[in-house]
């Protein structure tokens, strides 16, 4: 090829290019939301004076462009594909894949946070559950499960040792033997309801309930199921499927959100169809306090479950035992708020948070 | 704006290119002006007044300069000093304030300053032009619309290179623009923003990694040095090229300001590889005025460290930036003084990791936040201050980034500009080239729709 011709191609190619994709940019229709990195996407901003001058319609405006940006998604994978396959790193923003799974790098193991998470557990206890039956388990990641040893995982053990000598005053329950890989999402951080019968079991023991190993559900499934890890990487891999354990207990139980006031079943059917996250199927996604009522229960029990998302699609396995349990999500409420819900009298209290959320300090 | 933004590519480019090369040649500076403005406008709303105020200054008493000889030292003074306290203010006096405070018992307010993007770049470019014009070496420029245009000119208006305006005043006035010419800019824009998107950003994500990691070893604190010195180098010199190439796309024709630093033989060739425009405006508005070379050794000690001190303060008003200036300064003078001779007498595979490792101790002075992180980033490297030899952390981004780096190192030589040199090679070259660029400019756009991670280091300065 001659050098003239390659000048044109390289000209009008990069002229062709720049325009075509400005045309395409300025016809193509907005989106609200991106389902595949399930977020909110930006709108093209408001302008006024003091936006102009302070630099905020700028910023608004870089985010819009890139959050619209066509065939964002397909660029993405690409990226993602370079990053991986070309320049061979070994995550793509902290995502990696390994046997058509999915997982997030959670590294270091961030004592500080860790101990400002647990110190607020503590605090809990020390204010409002004295002479109580107060147990805590902790749910590994499942990157403790993967046994590949090249990726960088979190301490686990340093985290055993601050959350022991932190919470001595508690009752342990070690539920890290009672999963395995297979019993989380392949393209999510979360557990699967239906793989959890080792860990009721091992909690139902070690708090002195009924075995509930015996009672019968039945599984339905819910369909495809993208988790969260899906979209984020950028990479195709089969989806999971989504399922529901329920029986006649389950279906007769009613919920009531403190926040929006309102009651509700167990399983959130409707939500799944508008929700990016079909996860929250199980009692509607995250709430600050929200509690199950068993109708058909033979007992006045209750339990008082403090917990992150992992706690949704466990506590309706748990309702058997109990009467009422009421779930409360210290992420979204400040706990010196508790008292003007909760009344603490002699219920059954259990901390179940994933290592995910104590290496974060986000518990108010 | 940053030119690796979505904004810039896919709007404002797109636009001010078709604006300009529909509307005819004598409406095309207006179009530039007017395009810099906004650009400048879009990342720096209210500063904008200060640089549009040192333009019209500098344009008056430029005038004044070359209308009246009596006073045009006194023309030139105000001229400078008009210009120099605007960057004062701005870029330097929190860093003034805080060294009085240290002598003194009632503390002075810091003030509630920010920096003005490109201020120590055009703040330059004005400099040279006001002094060019009292030395007779331009005509004051009559039109302040031009004069605005050159200073604002928004492919090198806020990281450089610095372009003088007697280097592109008859371009101003006329330029050919020539396929070959709009191809070359479009292929050295391509590579400036791959430089910068694909190498820099990504090395830019293993240095934060490293500035947190609690389990540092031998081997993660080499792997920050080499990974900073890439990073600096392929932001920089990906941001000039980007300037060049935009340049050649509206017609002009910039200096080059990089020629592969990295395989310098010495400090002092280091020096005129890298960052071209500055230093040798250093050399000539600042050196050689002092005398240069050609006086007594201790008045050229004095002279290497003033323009060492100086290029130092440039870069940042801070002491690591004083001590990276003095380090250079030193050096130069031991090589200029004693080590020269028995430096050219060292194979260049010698003479080139001397350089290499001086460079990196240099940015690590450069990047340090403070004395305690700059000398414990340096200790590291030799194991001094007790870490294990390598970790699995470390191990992990070794792994993680060992091809960038070597796509990094590849790329700090010549090694494509040989092969593309080569006679038989011209026809596949012609072929894969247009490939190549479209390869990259997608992957760099996926980059940047996909990444949060861009910030340009030299917009601090």
């Amino acid at each position: 090829m001659q050098d003239k011709l390659k000048n044109y191609i390289i000209t009008v190619g990069f002229i062709f290019i720049l325009i075509m994709v400005f045309i395409l940019n300025l016809i193509s229709k907005d989106k609200d939301i991106s389902i595949s990195e399930r977020r909110r996407l930006a709108k093209i901003p408001s302008i006024t004076f003091s936006k102009l001058i302070n630099g905020d319609t700028s910023n608004e405006f870089e985010n819009y462009t890139v959050d619209q940006f066509i065939a964002r998604d397909e660029l993405r994978k690409v990226k993602s594909f370079v990053s991986t396959n070309i320049f061979m790193q070994k995550d793509n923003n902290k995502l990696f894949e390994k046997d058509n799974a999915i997982y997030k790098i959670e590294y270091p193991l961030n004592e500080n946070n860790v101990q400002k998470s647990l110190n607020k557990i503590k605090n809990i206890y020390n204010k409002y559950l004295h002479n109580m039956n107060v147990y805590y388990a902790i749910i590994p990641d499942k990157n403790y499960y993967l046994e590949n040893d090249d990726y960088l995982k979190m301490n686990y053990n340093e985290l055993k040792d601050i959350t022991q000598s932190i919470l001595k005053d508690l009752n342990y329950i070690d539920i890290w033997q009672s999963l395995d890989l297979e019993d989380y999402y392949r393209t999510d951080t979360h557990w699967k309801q239906e793989n959890l019968d080792k860990v009721i079991e091992k909690i139902e023991k070690e708090m002195k309930l009924d075995n509930t190993l015996n009672t019968k559900y039945k599984i339905e499934e819910k369909g495809n199921y993208y988790g969260v890890y899906y979209g984020q990487l950028g990479k195709q891999v089969p989806p999971d499927k989504i399922y529901i354990k329920t029986n006649d207990t389950i279906n007769n139980c009613i919920t009531y959100n403190y926040e929006t006031k309102k009651y509700g079943k167990v399983y959130d059917e409707e939500i799944i169809k508008t929700s990016v996250d079909k996860y929250d199927i199980y009692l509607s996604g995250a709430t600050p306090i929200i509690s199950i009522e068993n109708l058909n229960s033979n007992t006045d029990k209750e339990l008082l479950l403090f917990r992150d998302s992992f706690g949704s699609s466990l506590a309706p396995l748990l309702i058997e035992n109990y009467k009422k349990i009421t779930l409360i999500d210290t992420r979204y409420i400040s706990s010196n708020l508790l008292e003007n819900y909760i009344d603490f009298k002699n219920q059954d209290v259990l901390f179940l948070y994933s290592t995910l959320v104590l290496n974060q300090d986000i518990l108010k | 704006m940053v030119f690796s933004s979505i904004t810039f590519l896919f709007y404002f480019l797109p636009i001010v290119l078709a604006i300009y090369y529909l509307v005819p040649n004598k409406l095309k500076n207006t179009i530039l002006l007017i395009a810099s403005l906004l650009f400048y406008f879009y990342g720096e709303p209210k500063y904008i007044l200060i640089m549009i105020t040192t333009i019209i200054t500098t344009y008056i008493f430029g005038i004044l300069i070359e209308k009246n000889s009596k006073y045009k030292q006194i023309y030139l003074i105000i001229s400078i000093l008009i210009n120099l306290s605007f960057l004062l203010y701005f870029k330097y006096i929190n860093f003034i304030i805080s060294n009085i405070n240290m002598w003194l018992t009632h503390k002075i307010d810091l003030i509630n300053v920010i920096l003005p993007i490109g201020i120590s770049f055009y703040t330059f470019q004005l400099l040279s032009y006001i002094i060019d014009v009292y030395k007779g070496r331009t005509l004051a420029q009559k039109n302040i619309l031009k004069l605005a245009m050159y200073v604002s000119l928004f492919p090198q208006l806020i990281a450089g290179p610095i372009v003088r305006y007697v280097d592109i005043q008859k371009q101003i006035e006329k330029r050919e623009y020539t396929l070959e010419k709009f191809a070359l800019g479009v292929r050295r824009f391509i590579i400036g923003l791959s430089k910068k998107v694909l190498i820099a950003n990504v090395l830019g994500e293993l240095i934060q990694v490293f500035g947190v990691s609690n389990e540092k070893s031998v081997l993660f604190y080499w792997l920050y040095a080499i990974a900073n010195m890439l990073q600096i180098y392929f932001d920089f010199s990906g941001y000039s090229d980007m300037a060049i190439g935009l340049g050649k796309m509206f017609g002009f024709d910039f200096l080059e300001n990089f020629n592969y630093p990295y395989i310098a033989t010495s400090i002092t060739d280091f020096w005129r590889r890298w960052h071209i425009s500055l230093s040798s405006w250093f050399r000539d508005y600042i050196y050689i005025p002092l005398g240069g070379n050609r006086v007594s050794k201790i008045k050229f000690v004095r002279n290497i460290l003033i323009v060492w001190i100086l290029t130092g303060l440039w870069h940042g008003a801070e002491w690591n930036f004083v001590v990276w200036g003095l380090f250079f300064g030193i050096l130069l003078i031991i090589e200029k003084l004693f080590l020269e001779k028995y430096i050219n007498k060292l194979p260049k595979a010698l003479s080139r990791i001397y350089v290499l490792i001086i460079v990196m101790i240099s940015f690590i002075i450069f990047s340090g936040e403070n004395i305690n992180i700059i000398m414990e980033n340096i200790q590291g490297l030799v194991g001094i201050n007790g870490v294990p030899l390598i970790t699995k952390e470390s191990l992990y981004y070794l792994k993680s980034y060992i091809i960038i780096i070597i796509v990094g190192i590849i790329g700090s030589m010549p090694i494509m500009k040989k092969v593309s040199e080569i006679k038989n090679m011209k026809k596949l070259i012609n072929i894969i080239e247009p490939i190549f660029l479209l390869i990259l400019f997608l992957v760099s756009t996926s980059y940047i729709v996909d990444g949060s991670f861009n910030p340009f280091l030299y917009f601090r300065f």
